[in-house]
């Protein structure tokens, strides 16, 4: 084993104390390895045996990867209770004369306090994502309806004649342009403070593009305590009322966007 | 509302946080894996497309299964 390295899937703190070092977890893992579970007196790492250099550049390959990765730590994430999940691809190798066994072992002890202190924090909670777009086309008429400047420039329009109304209407257009952005704006800040209250941590994500007309709004990563989401799913279910309003809402998923 | 973890915006959600999240080890005596950073990108594009999901099987692996269960893997 001492020229194989060690794929590392997250840390955990043991929930019982487990009768070897080593210890079969009893799933295959990437490229279909077990994976184990290596036992400091404090914390555990759930790895598998890999070569100490590897990739692909095949979609299919890495796609199977992603999965397996996502079912070992999904699997850690049950039984452990708390998990601190490594970010996908971590392989430990050996070095300086040291397996990759010793050297995990090592950098575990040396980085218990963080990582027990991290995995404390994240006892018992789950991660879930948010997403709210919008279509613009759908919000717009109430916006333009309530907006005296556009309101009074549309009365303007019908009252010229065409080669005036024509460049009234392209300022009306950029106006227009202008308000559904500060909508946009407003809206955020009113629905991101409404998730807010309803979760124990969150972050703010990149947007991500949406199908046409629709476009996100906001892209959120909330932490709460697992089953404790009622309060947030009615907050939601308010949200995608809204004319105009679409909610995405998946989970629950072990704590990546918290450690 | 009750979330999910079924669909195609549910793998977007699934790489976004397997790919960029989770904890990040700086130490000498890690690498990472060749190639994946550029994968998860041509990836993330290839969702775009549900015959591309089902080309690379995560289809197949995500969305018939409703909540995939841990002590029931669906990789194997």
């Amino acid at each position: 084993m001492a020229d194989k390295g060690l794929y590392l899937y997250c840390v955990a703190l043991p929930s019982t104390t487990l009768p070897t070092q080593k210890e079969d977890l009893g799933i295959k893992g990437i490229e279909g390895r077990d994976v184990f579970v290596f036992q400091t007196p404090t914390l555990l790492a759930v790895v598998q045996e890999c070569e100490q250099s590897y990739g692909s550049d095949d979609m299919k390959t890495v796609s199977q990867w992603i999965l397996s990765h996502q079912a070992v730590v999904d699997l850690a994430w049950e039984k452990f209770d708390m998990v601190v999940p490594f970010s996908f691809g971590t392989v430990i190798v050996a070095k300086e004369g040291k397996s990759a066994r010793e050297n995990l072992l090592d950098w575990l002890e040396k980085e218990q306090g963080n990582l027990k202190s991290k995995g404390e924090k994240l006892k018992g909670k789950a991660e879930y994502g948010i997403q709210i777009t919008w279509d613009p086309m759908k919000v717009a008429p109430r916006i333009v309806k309530t907006d005296q400047e556009i309101q009074k420039l549309e009365k303007e329009i019908a009252s010229k004649s065409s080669g005036t109304a024509y460049l009234l209407r392209q300022k009306l257009e950029v106006l227009v342009g202008k308000r559904m952005e500060q909508a946009a704006d407003i809206y955020f800040n009113e629905l991101y403070q409404k998730i807010k209250r309803c979760v124990e941590d969150i972050h703010v994500e990149k947007v991500r593009k949406e199908e046409p007309p629709r476009q996100m709004l906001m892209n959120l990563s909330c932490l709460l305590p697992k089953g404790e989401m009622d309060p947030l799913g009615e907050e939601l279910d308010k949200i995608e009322k809204m004319e105009g309003f679409f909610v995405r809402f998946t989970g629950p998923w072990p704590p990546y966007s918290f450690v | 509302m009750e979330p999910t973890r079924t669909g195609k915006a549910t793998i977007v959600d699934l790489l976004d946080r397997v790919l960029d999240k989770g904890l990040i080890l700086n130490a000498d005596l890690v690498i990472s894996l060749a190639g994946i950073p550029l994968i998860g990108v041509s990836l993330r594009t290839a969702i775009a497309g549900v015959e591309t999901m089902q080309k690379y099987g995560m289809m197949k692996e995500l969305l018939p299964v409703p909540l995939p269960s841990p002590s029931e893997p669906t990789i194997t």
